[in-house]
């Protein structure tokens, strides 16, 4: 079964935000709410390094595991998605989140929370596919359409890899082992430090 | 200088500010609305299914990501 | 069909998988269009929420859209960068409502930058100029186009009856298409004067000076794609990791591919640094130390390529006796850049190879910038590193069309494709534009000259876009013409990418005339200052207009018009035609220019005016370029070749070709010449797009010399071969160098009997030379024997013409080493493009008066990725705008530290001429060294500290306003193009 997965390449990327703008582009995201993001560390000095990220549509979702109202779901492609029809804004799962993916909207004079939303892998939610309820409500469904979320398939250097884990893991891995050196995949010299090389 | 009155991090990206809510944002936001109804919606299995093809147009995306 | 269950369903789909869609829901599409009806923007979007969906569902039920209206996709090029990438767009009823990835492009194979990516917004236009306007006693009123034009071309002639052509002033745009660039450069040809600029006057004029006068013409010797093939790349003076994002999709691939050595020479700590295999920090203004810095290695330990420097290069001697002064320990001390570490580099770029040289506007926005690009060619060829793949002087340049608008004449001394202003260049124009040359001659203004002669303003170069408002505001006496400028015809150019804004401000409030025709209304508006006499014309993006564009590797791709201009707004070539009608000479300017359908009405139709660049492009190639065999490489992109841009020799129509025919693209479109995806390759024959350094500057060189005879000194003349010796390109006849083609040349090799009869003829009636034959005979029998059309010469170490001929170096005018300033100093004041520079004299006062010590910090401007050039359309991008909404000052810890500024504060930067200030965020980062601060130059709409937002017409405001750098910037001209000092000057900084 096809896992779909992000994975950004960060001796690629360049935090050119292109990534950024395709999304607020496809899925018409207005100001203010950031479903992807490029993270800069060490902006400036030597080991300057970016990365994109937005959901990572984890495996065992903290989100979900939060929610009060239970409105997440995975779908089989392993897509977290939720539901804003269920959804009612208590702000839990940006806490739960690693990775601060949901966003919600400042309706009101007092910056009470809206509905969460978040980046959808490009994959609409619980309405009909490419509906305009679903387009309404949670953007494009580029994966009922047969294609990738846009975010990746407009990345300017191609660091960031969307789809089939299988695939992905094997294009980087083919660019690992060409370049002749370590893994700029992130959090990578965190997890097995710098010893351990591809 | 934007036309948001609020203070926002001065640092390039300012993505931080994301984070907070709406902090760099308009008053209100339109745009995927909250649907007031309950429109369309799929069966608990439908909105689970699988939607992932490999279509000439996925190819073209692994096929441009090789050397 | 890719979407489930929706057949037959009501509810609509986007569903823009498949080309045509047969369920599209009104629903859907139009939200978008829904908040553009509105009005509302994307900061102010107060109160939509309350709509909820169902009353949303009501609008765009308004809004009309067809509920089964197939999806178009259109291909268009964005009009960002240089690097071309093809945009994609979903157009539905007229609507463009998605863009997806160009997988076939083998430019950006479906990538894009922020902008790229964010690139539909333009044409959703929440804060375009909707409509003409003309300011009344302060007052934006809304006009006809056609009361607009008629206003407009009558206060010309009226101008032009007081004070002659020369007094109205044309800046044009490196984003016209090239026809629209053509027919704006035609249109002041027309007009009666040779002022006509654009943006590469400020981006890459000292780039074409330099690489022209070096090796034959002014352009990217290779192409981004080819930079996959380099082993070591050194880019210095750039960052295209922000402002051609795109290309780091081939410089990092190359990275990878061949672990090639990536090596970034900049003050600055760039992005594209952070992806560096090594880093140097050098003093900003010292390129040329650094170059002979390298050099010094190279040739202390004969690491040059010695055959390559005989064969094919002039006069290296010249040079290694200027290098001999930059041993290490200068170097060091002028630079700040470490012997050993140059050496390492140096070594790495003469024996890696191929090395090519990539550099940006960090090499020419200088007092010396004509003097870097040379130095920068002469370590490419001492070091062998031209003419091949992996090599080559990669320029990136900046806009879409630059390098398009620069070939095609938009330059104050130039016609079309670098004929120059001689009578030989005004004639073959009027050859190709089929009319009077003494016509043409009679539309100039004459005025007595020196020793009884008459200067002819038709040969003489016009005023430059970094020198017109001082020629407006200087004493008329001090004007090289019959009167000053009074009126300024602006198309696409943004009034905040040149220094000195305070100066620029009074020039501007001084002319009688204004017009600012432009998808927005540019700085020229937001400064204020003026109450009557100002125009706005609302002009289309390139989006919304077909035709073709060059990208910085010379190929050219024809981009498709996606929607109709929106608004009121018209393409370029309806207005310029409007406007050549009012003025009275739109008959003879569009005489042999096929008229369609337009949006108002009869328009030029872009194919039939690229039809008359071909029959006129002969000197650069711009011939074999039909409208027809662009188009079909647009539709065969996926064909060609990501590393060589070539497509297979497959019997197509496209067979062969390299990726857009980049130019030279030989002969007449029949005779399918591929195209020269690398310039003077001599490994391929020329009709496979080789070639040979052009000899442009004769064979011979005549050098006064003094030699000892008979025990006295004498004056004697040597005569130094210019031609190449003993290489060639690959199966040429002639096996050594030889001169341009002409007809004398071809008889006299017995060649002349292959011209057909008909070519013959042509040839006795328009020029006998490869440039000015019309019948393109020449260049085809030349290149049947193997040769280039413009010859095969020497490239010149000593371009002996130029004011430095071996490039040395000069301190910028205001320098923080002004103990350097007596032994390096700027060039003496003299007379240069009209107008006169100063520069000797500014650089002296500053000296004098100790700018340095109240002035201690050097600034240095450039880009960020979000914006672009002057900044209105990108900080008019919702999308864009969000991402970086303050303009800032980058300032070092220490020198933060020192003033007591923290991090995102307001500071105060101050400029050391006019009394000039801007107030913006401190940025406390390490990216600049101690005392370097750097600003981006996009910013606009605040002056001095104050918001002039309110100068805007209503609803035109961009969304992010901020300081211009230039309002800080100063004084300082390069010698041969008057390109702006903008990486260099003084500033001091307090907290505000």
């Amino acid at each position: 079964m096809a896992r779909m997965k992000f994975l950004c390449d960060a001796d690629r990327c360049i935090e050119c935000n292109a990534c950024v703008t395709a999304c607020k582009n496809e899925n018409d995201v207005p100001w203010g709410i950031n479903r992807r993001r490029v993270v800069t560390i060490n902006d400036g000095k030597p080991g300057e390094r970016s990365v994109s990220m937005a959901c990572m549509h984890c495996t065992d979702a903290p989100c979900a595991a939060v929610c009060p109202v239970d409105c997440f779901y995975t779908t089989e492609d392993a897509v977290v998605l939720h539901s804003k029809e269920l959804c009612i804004g208590c702000g839990y799962c940006f806490y739960a989140c690693p990775f601060g993916a949901p966003q919600y909207p400042k309706v009101g004079n007092f910056g009470s929370r809206g509905k969460m939303d978040k980046c959808t892998y490009c994959a609409g939610g619980p309405e009909d596919d490419l509906s305009a309820a679903e387009q309404a409500a949670y953007g494009s469904n580029r994966l009922a359409e047969g294609k990738l979320p846009l975010c990746a398939e407009m990345c300017s250097t191609k660091a960031l890899l969307a789809g089939d884990h299988e695939m992905i893991s094997e294009i980087y891995k083919e660019r690992v082992s060409k370049r002749g050196y370590g893994s700029g995949a992130w959090g990578w010299k965190t997890a097995y430090k710098e010893t351990i090389n591809v | 200088m934007s036309m948001t009155k609020e203070e926002t991090r001065p640092d390039r990206r300012s993505f931080l500010k994301a984070l907070s809510v709406g902090a760099a944002g308009a008053s209100a936001v339109a745009g995927l609305a909250t649907p007031v109804e309950a429109v369309a919606a799929e069966s608990a299995s439908d909105k689970r299914k699988k939607r992932y093809r490999e279509t000439d147009h996925v190819k073209a995306f692994y096929r441009t990501n090789r050397y | 069909m890719l979407i489930k269950r929706l057949s037959g369903s009501s509810r609509g789909s986007r569903g823009r998988g498949a080309p045509v869609v047969a369920t599209q829901a009104s629903a859907v599409l139009d939200r978008r269009s829904f908040l553009a009806r509105s009005g509302l923007a994307a900061g102010g979007l107060a109160g939509l929420s309350a709509l909820g969906f169902t009353s949303m569902r009501k609008a765009q039920a308004a809004a009309g859209f067809d509920a089964k209206a197939p999806v178009k996709l259109v291909k268009n090029i964005c009009t960002h960068c240089s690097v071309g990438c093809t945009v994609t767009a979903e157009v539905q009823n007229g609507v463009w409502v998605g863009q997806e990835p160009a997988w076939d492009s083998p430019i950006n194979r479906g990538t894009h930058c922020a902008k790229g990516a964010a690139i539909r917004e333009i044409v959703h236009g929440d804060r375009r100029l909707k409509y003409p306007l003309k300011l009344v006693n302060g007052e934006y009123q809304r006009i006809s186009w056609e009361q607009a034009l008629s206003e407009i071309s009558a206060k010309m002639m009226e101008i032009r009856a007081k004070s002659g052509p020369e007094s109205v002033w044309w800046l044009g745009s490196a984003k016209f298409s090239n026809e629209g660039a053509y027919l704006f450069r035609k249109m002041g040809a027309f007009w009666g004067t040779n002022s006509v600029d654009h943006q590469a006057r400020i981006c890459h004029s000292t780039t074409v000076a330099g690489v022209a006068n070096t090796w034959g013409y002014g352009a990217q010797t290779n192409s981004y794609n080819d930079i996959r093939n380099a082993k070591t790349a050194i880019i210095m003076g750039g960052n295209p990791a922000e402002a051609h994002p795109v290309s780091l999709q081939h410089v990092l691939t190359g990275k990878e591919l061949n672990r090639a050595n990536l090596i970034v020479i900049d003050p600055r700590l760039t992005r594209t640094a952070a992806h560096a295999t090594e880093y140097v920090r050098i003093r900003s203004g010292t390129d040329i130390p650094v170059i002979y810095g390298m050099l010094w290695h190279i040739f202390e330990n004969g690491w040059e390529d010695k055959k390559f420097i005989e064969q094919r290069v002039y006069a290296m001697d010249d040079v290694r006796a200027e290098v001999k002064k930059w041993d290490p320990k200068t170097v060091e001390d002028v630079t700040g850049v470490p012997g050993e570490q140059l050496k390492r580099v140096a070594e790495l770029f003469a024996k890696e190879r191929p090395s090519t040289l990539i550099w940006c506007m960090g090499a020419t926005q200088h007092t010396v910038g004509t003097a870097n690009v040379r130095a920068y060619c002469i370590l490419l060829l001492a070091t062998g590193n031209v003419g091949a793949p992996g090599t080559g002087a990669n320029i990136f340049r900046g806009h879409t069309n630059v390098q398009g608008a620069t070939d095609l004449g938009v330059d104050v001394v130039t016609l079309p494709l670098y004929y120059g202003l001689d009578d030989n260049a005004w004639k073959h124009w009027a050859r190709v534009w089929d009319v009077d040359f003494n016509w043409l001659d009679s539309r100039f203004d004459k005025k007595p000259g020196p020793n009884n002669t008459t200067i002819n303003f038709r040969t003489v170069p016009g005023i430059p876009s970094t020198r017109w408002f001082d020629a407006v505001s200087l004493p008329k006496d001090q004007v090289d013409q019959n009167d000053n400028l009074k009126a300024a015809i602006v198309f696409g150019h943004g009034g905040n990418t040149v220094p000195r804004i305070p100066e620029m401000t009074k020039g501007l409030a001084a002319l009688d005339l204004l017009v600012v025709a432009d998808p927005h209304p540019t700085n020229f508006v937001s400064l204020g200052g003026r109450k009557n006499g100002t125009y706005l014309l609302p002009i289309s993006t390139q989006l919304e207009c077909s035709g073709s564009r060059t990208a910085s590797n010379r190929s050219i791709q024809w981009g498709e018009k996606i929607v109709e201009p929106i608004f009121e707004s018209a393409n370029d070539y309806w207005v310029i035609y409007k406007l050549a009608e009012k003025l009275g000479f739109a008959d003879k300017m569009f005489k042999n220019i096929k008229m369609v359908k337009g949006k108002f009405g009869d328009e030029p139709e872009a194919e039939s005016i690229l039809r008359e660049i071909n029959r006129g492009g002969w000197s650069t190639g711009y011939c074999g370029q039909s409208p027809e065999r662009i188009k079909a490489h647009m539709a065969n992109q996926g064909k060609f070749d990501v590393r060589t841009l070539r497509s297979p020799s497959d019997g197509s129509e496209i067979s062969g070709d390299y990726y857009g025919l980049p130019w030279p693209c030989w002969g007449t479109p029949e005779m399918k010449h591929p195209g020269t995806p690398i310039l003077y390759n001599t490994n391929l024959h020329v009709k496979d797009g080789g070639g040979a350094f052009r000899a442009r500057f004769g064979v011979e060189r005549v050098v006064k010399v003094k030699v000892q005879e008979n025990g006295a000194e004498v004056e004697k003349e040597r005569k130094d071969n210019l031609l190449a010796e003993g290489s060639y390109s690959l199966g040429s006849d002639l096996k050594d160098g030889y001169p341009e083609f002409t007809l004398a040349v071809l008889q006299k090799l017995g060649w002349d009997s292959e011209l057909t009869a008909e070519e013959r003829a042509i040839i006795e009636k328009s020029g006998p030379s490869w440039s000015t034959d019309l019948s393109g005979g020449i260049q085809r029998v030349a290149i049947a024997h193997g040769c280039v059309p413009f010859g095969n010469a020497k490239a010149r170490a000593n371009a002996w013409n130029l004011p430095d001929p071996v490039p040395v170096h000069r301190e910028p005018i205001y320098t923080p080493r002004v103990d350097l300033v007596a032994k390096y100093p700027t060039r003496p004041d003299f007379k240069s493009f009209r107008v006169p520079n100063i520069g000797f004299s500014v650089q002296k006062a500053a000296v004098d008066k100790g700018i340095a010590k109240e002035f201690p910090m050097i600034l240095s401007s450039g880009r960020l990725v979000e914006y672009e050039g002057g900044g209105e359309e990108t900080r008019s991008n919702k999308w864009l705008a969000e991402l970086q909404q303050d303009m800032f000052v980058e300032i070092n810890p220490r020198d933060a530290a020192e003033r007591g500024i923290a991090e995102g504060q307001f500071v105060w930067v101050y400029g050391p001429e006019s009394s000039s200030k801007i107030r913006v965020k401190a940025l406390v980062t390490e990216r600049v060294g101690k005392g370097v601060a750097w600003m981006p130059f996009h910013f606009g709409g605040w002056y001095q500290g104050a918001d002039q937002r309110g100068n805007y017409p209503k609803g035109t405001d961009p969304i992010v306003l901020g300081e211009s750098v230039n309002t800080v910037t100063t004084y300082g001209f390069d010698p041969v193009t008057a390109m702006h000092e903008g990486k260099v000057t003084l500033c001091q900084i307090k907290a505000a």
